[in-house]
């Protein structure tokens, strides 16, 4: 059972509109390696996790990751709400425009729609462990790359507060994955 | 601006960590942990000389609120590092502590501003609808 909690993880006041920011945080909305993507593998995975260590971690890693995704998504709504058509078309908006107007869809940052495939569900905790280190090593470059396309603070400061997040989560993934294999998982 | 030493008022007295956490406790207190989102000294990870910024509440209302996320990004790390070392007792007995001390703020950010969850709304009106939703901008107020 999940409940709502009226406030971000973190806060966000982004005052500068910036349609091209906004295209490229996508990525970590709909994207492979984004938010969204972390939220469901993890909420997946958790069913087949074979002791209370596991069971735990995944669960709330998991929740935590659905409040990213809200974060994501109120930077893109931030930085794109004042924006005119015109302005969307010249920042490579114009394709996104047409299908979604002013929504906020989960694609990542070329438009492309979010998919399941993106992620995986094995039954086998060493694999699926395996793979969620790597997404938050993944997560944490692709922060990284956003880092670098902006020079608002206001971005930054949220960008660097999720990217840390990646960092905690892979350490505790890594002592799940170590744990397990001392249990003798393959 | 980016600055090293975080002097968001973390001397409050809700952030003086129990007298048994030290200064040099690995255990970062909640509004240092969240302005840096992680509350473990040793697993804090800086991107190139990035490090963390400053909050600065235009209100009374947005000083509440910052310390009960604080709080609430404490208690969420604090669960993690539970979930896989349960016995532990100094994390959970500060995870305690947060929990209290974040029901105490969160029940008089209700009676004084809203509900920031559903079970608070028991007020003479139904406020739960009311604006700012989390991604409604505060119009560029929360940040120096």
């Amino acid at each position: 059972m999940f409940k709502y909690v009226k406030h971000t993880n973190f806060p966000i006041d982004i005052r500068k509109k910036d349609l091209k920011m906004a295209k490229y945080l996508f990525s970590q909305f709909g994207g492979a390696n984004g938010e969204l993507a972390a939220a469901l593998r993890y909420f997946s995975q958790k069913f087949n996790m074979p002791d209370d260590y596991g069971k735990a971690l995944l669960n709330d890693i998991a929740t935590e990751e659905l409040g990213h995704c809200e974060m994501i998504a109120t930077m893109v709504h931030q930085l794109t709400k004042d924006a005119t058509v015109r302005e969307l078309e010249e920042a490579g908006l114009g394709g996104y425009y047409t299908e979604h107007g002013k929504g906020t869809y989960p694609t990542d940052a070329n438009g492309v729609p979010f998919t399941v495939t993106y992620f995986a569900v094995t039954g086998d905790p060493i694999a699926d462990i395996m793979e969620d280190m790597a997404a938050e090593q993944k997560a944490r470059a692709v922060y990284e790359n956003l880092i670098n396309l902006t020079d608002d603070e206001d971005v930054i400061r949220v960008l660097l507060f999720l990217r840390q997040r990646e960092v905690v989560h892979f350490n505790r993934f890594q002592e799940l994955y170590e744990y397990y294999k001392k249990k003798g998982y393959e | 601006m980016l600055f090293e030493d975080n002097n968001f008022d973390v001397n409050m007295s809700l952030f003086i960590p129990d007298l048994k956490f030290s200064r040099d406790s690995n255990i970062l207190e909640p509004m240092e942990g969240f302005l840096r989102g992680n509350m473990f000294r040793n697993e804090y990870k800086p991107y190139k000389n990035l490090t963390y910024y400053k909050l600065n509440p235009k209100n009374e209302k947005e000083k509440m609120l910052y310390k009960i996320m604080a709080l609430s990004f404490a208690i969420n790390d604090l669960n993690l590092y539970l979930d896989l070392h349960p016995d532990n007792k100094e994390t959970f007995d500060l995870f305690k502590k947060y929990i209290q001390d974040k029901k105490v703020l969160v029940k008089e950010y209700a009676k004084n501003y809203g509900p920031l969850t559903l079970d608070k709304t028991t007020g003479s009106k139904y406020n739960w609808i009311d604006s700012p939703w989390p991604w409604d901008g505060m119009g560029g107020s929360m940040y120096v």
